[in-house]
């Protein structure tokens, strides 16, 4: 697997010695990619290995008398490199001239310290070696447990995907290379109320394999159980509520209300009010964040899709905003240092700062504790989705099921779905208890904007805040 | 290259396939207010092909199992053998209930025309730079930044029973963000999605994201808790049509998940405003299973005409196979915006992510920027959030006489939906 790299390598060099003649500064990014995705479903069952993203291919990264650019492709040779010099050339001369009067945002070439690694993660069951048939098998054995465990369910949908992925980082100076793999699986029950579909969702993640496959089973009961509930859910009376969210949704919080908002391509365009308060209070000092691959989850990576390697960022520190994420071009920019976080969906699309494995450390509390800690409140549940705010703090995320805390305990009443709102140091510094256990997830993808899907991974501990809910 | 894949086919032994042999160029263009960020192209080509097997499914029933895979160029015919049989083979895992694949097409190839497929792809790019940064005159209303998206492509797509056609596209389409400092620094984000090198238009969105973005920035956090007459415009009303579209998938109705069957009053049976009538657009003349697309009548007079597909599910209840849409056009019409607005109402203008979960039938989202309208008073409000119901608001749409165009969505520019649940920034309203 993943050999045909060694072969062109030495050619790859010579295509980014050949740029460099031309250009200040030329760097080349080579993605190889395994991808397979296998479904099972009312609907049938689906085996995809067509490739994920933009699948295997290449971009290079010039800096030309105007600035940045760049080139995706995916078809190379060495008798190619003339070629594809040639036609960068001609590109960029007829954009050039297309873009007339305007000015080029001033950008310091970045940085090109001498590095060299090559690195990969280890897993336990290479989903490669256990098989499509084993695979399937598998899938199909729990959903059928899934829909016996209630006659009113109505379909229970399984999917599994695995990536594996080898990049190669080429500069003058720069010579990485790393092969890592995650390993994603999903279990989503339906059942009916009249028109009205109700579902409940639980996935897993790793960085690794098949392994990851055995939580599913174990989390069948619990999935039925609250999808079932689900039938009996009502609106929520909107207001400001005692919340306890669980690490799901505290992860959602950490990742779609405040680390977009600090991602530092923000910063360059003045679009992250986080800009204005670093070493600033923004949170409770029960909140401390990190972003980064010190953790052993889906976005874990050695370097980033622009050569930097990547470590941990603390970003708050005992609710003091520290640091953002940062890209090299934007590091550039605002003359820090690139955190390690220049992420491209493919080899087909730009780098901007992306988040990785995003999280809130620890505290000391238990659920238990902080349930019994509110009078009238609710325990959120399963986020379903979230959009990033960084210009105004605002928070959008919603989640499936509030459970109705009253006196103190859970009454067993279920309200669903839940919009959350508000400003997002408001929620944060109401937070006054943080959980015990840390917990991470990364079975969905993050989009910038509507876009640009990469792989991460966000959580944290159950945490009790103040919470407007709708 | 489609040659060697045949005969790597061949030699694989894989009698039933459908291939698409796509290729994309773009240029792309980012912006920091009006400086250059970055520029970049892109040359892909990419073969995408499913390869399917017969097997004895469950009961001794025929059954047909399929995998996709894609292929490069720079594969060698090793390569391209070896990828091919590991597909073959795990294609009899992937096995479903028997169904014939689509009907074969041959038509010579389908040219696009027009400026964005015809011109350089620098200087289209070029142009949509202009189009936007030229109503960046104000001071108090900018663009923040922009991104540019101009790409051509060609779909050739064959199969093993005959199919052989193919077509050109050109696409506009990108983002811009716009914002307003004073009183307070706010901003909007925005999508463009265009087919042709529609300048004008993308002029005037940007024009009226100033306007917006302007009247964001001196909105209020004044929304108060209850249910409002709720209106929405452009791009929110496809969201919310978008259930109906859903629903109507042979996907959906084939596994259950929507009970729709052919004349089902799709709205209820008490419908007291408007009845819908609905077409799905075609915006490529084959599917990527090479079914050719036309328009489809999908719901007339709030009666299901048609259900739609990809080619298993469709042939799974036998209807006919159309391809999956991307753009749905909505006929219904009404009274002028002005008008539909008028009386007591929320205009919800711009959310941070509108959504309709056709699942459950809710709709919602938090709103960035809507019109307060009562006692002929208009006032801007930011905050709060909408939570809504389909099921409950379907009887009494309205429509406007205002039509909205974009790459997904012809219609009615807004909806007026009754009694909606808005979460606000305080207080109750009555």
């Amino acid at each position: 697997m993943f050999s045909s790299f060694d072969s062109i390598k030495p050619a790859l060099k010579k295509l980014v010695s050949a740029l460099s003649e031309e250009y200040p500064y030329a760097s080349l990014l080579a993605v190889e990619d395994d991808w397979r995705r296998w479904g099972v479903t009312q609907g049938g069952v689906v085996l995809n290995a067509s490739g994920f993203g933009g699948g295997t291919g290449f971009v290079v990264r010039v800096f030309d008398s105007t600035g940045c650019a760049e080139y995706s492709f995916n078809q190379f040779s060495e008798e190619q490199i003339p070629e594809i010099r040639a036609l960068l050339a001609r590109r960029l001369a007829e954009q050039n001239q297309a873009l007339g009067g305007f000015q080029p945002l001033p950008t310091p070439i970045p940085a090109d310290d001498p590095a060299q690694l090559k690195k990969g993660a280890r897993f336990q069951v290479d989903p490669r070696a256990m098989g499509d048939e084993a695979i399937l098998s598998k899938l199909k054995a729990i959903r059928e447990k899934a829909l016996k465990t209630d006659e009113r369910i109505l379909d229970a949908s399984l999917g599994m995907a695995y990536r594996c992925c080898r990049k190669l980082f080429l500069s003058k100076n720069r010579d990485l290379d790393q092969t890592l793999m995650w390993t994603t699986c999903g279990l989503s029950m339906l059942a009916a109320r009249g028109q009205e579909l109700k579902n409940s969702y639980k996935g897993f993640s790793n960085l690794g394999g098949v392994e990851v496959l055995d939580q599913v089973e174990s989390a069948v009961e619990q999935v039925s159980r609250e999808t079932i509930e689900m039938l009996d859910s009502e609106p929520i009376p909107p207001g400001e509520y005692d919340c306890v969210c669980d690490p799901d949704t505290t992860g959602m919080i950490v990742h779609e209300a405040f680390g977009h908002g600090v991602e530092m391509d923000m910063f360059v365009k003045d679009r992250a009010l986080g800009k204005n308060y670093i070493n600033e209070y923004v949170a409770s000092k029960l909140v401390t964040m990190h972003d980064g691959s010190t953790v052993d989850e889906a976005a874990t990576m050695y370097f980033d899709d622009e050569g930097t390697l990547t470590g941990d960022t603390m970003v708050i520190d005992k609710g003091v905003l520290k640091t953002g994420m940062c890209d090299a071009l934007s590091a550039a920019r605002l003359g820090v240092k690139p955190t390690g976080n220049g992420r491209r969906e493919s080899y087909e699309r730009k780098a901007y700062t992306r988040m990785t494995n995003t999280y809130f450390e620890a505290g000391s509390h238990t659920p238990q504790e902080m349930i019994a800690s509110i009078d009238y409140g609710f325990l959120l549940e399963r986020p379903s989705s979230g959009m990033e705010d960084p210009k105004n703090w605002g928070i959008q995320c919603m989640v499936s099921v509030a459970r109705e805390i009253k006196d103190g305990k859970l009454t067993g009443k279920i309200f669903s779905p839940i919009v959350l709102t508000g400003y997002v140091p408001d929620l944060l510094k109401s937070v006054t208890m943080m959980g015990s256990d840390l917990e991470l997830a990364g079975g969905g993808f993050c989009g910038k904007g509507y876009k640009e899907w990469v792989k991460v991974s966000d959580g944290g501990p159950y945490m009790k805040a103040r919470i407007r809910l709708g | 290259m489609i040659e060697r894949i045949k005969q790597a086919l061949k030699d694989c032994g894989v009698s039933l396939w459908i291939l698409e042999d796509f290729t994309e160029e773009t240029a792309e263009l980012f912006f920091v207010k009006k400086q250059l960020d970055t520029r970049r192209f892109k040359d892909v080509r990419k073969f995408k092909i499913t390869v399917f097997r017969d097997v004895e499914g469950q009961e001794d029933k025929p059954a047909r199992g399929s995998t996709q895979i894609t292929l490069l160029e720079s594969m060698s015919d090793g390569q391209l053998r070896q990828e091919l049989e590991s597909a073959y083979y795990a294609a009899q895992f992937a096995a479903n209930p028997y169904f014939d694949l689509p009907d074969p097409v041959e038509a010579p190839i389908m040219e696009k025309t027009g400026e964005l497929a015809e011109a350089l792809l620098a200087e289209s790019a070029g142009k949509a730079a202009r189009a936007i940064f030229t109503p960046d005159v104000h001071e108090d209303a900018f663009v923040n930044s922009a991104e540019i998206f101009v790409s051509r492509s060609r779909r050739h797509i064959l199969s093993s029973q005959g199919t052989d056609a193919a077509y050109t596209d050109a696409r506009l389409n990108g983002e811009f963000v716009v914002q307003c400092r004073e009183p307070e620094d706010v901003e909007i984000h925005n999508i463009y999605s265009y087919d042709a090198l529609n300048t004008d238009a993308l002029s005037k969105k940007v024009e009226e994201a100033l306007t917006f973005v302007r009247d964001r920035a001196r909105a209020q956090r004044i929304l108060k808790s209850g249910q409002y007459d709720v209106v929405l415009s452009g791009e929110s009303v496809r969201t919310v049509l978008s259930y109906y579209e859903d629903r109507a998938a042979a996907h959906m109705i084939y596994p259950g998940y929507s009970t729709w069957k052919l004349g089902e009053h799709v709205q209820g049976e008490e419908i007291s405003g408007a009845k819908l009538d609905i077409d799905l657009c075609a915006t490529q003349p084959y599917s990527e299973e090479g079914i050719p697309m036309e328009d489809l009548p999908l719901v007339r007079g709030g009666e299901l005409k048609s259900i739609y597909g990809a080619n298993r599910f469709c042939r799974y209840l036998g209807v006919n196979p159309t391809g999956v849409y991307r753009k749905l056009r909505c006929l219904n019409t009404g009274v002028p915006f002005e008008e539909l607005k008028a009386g007591p109402c929320l205009w919800a203008v711009t959310f941070s992510d509108f959504q309709m979960d056709s699942m459950s039938g809710h709709f919602g989202g938090e709103i960035r920027l809507a019109y307060l309208i009562e006692n002929g008073k208009v006032t801007p409000v930011t905050g709060g959030s909408i939570n809504g119901s389909l099921f409950e608001c379907q009887g009494e749409m309205a429509f406007s006489s205002d039509r909205y165009e974009s790459a997904g969505y012809s219609g009615p520019y807004g909806l007026r939906l009754k009694n909606i649940n808005v979460a606000g920034a305080g207080g109750e309203y009555n």
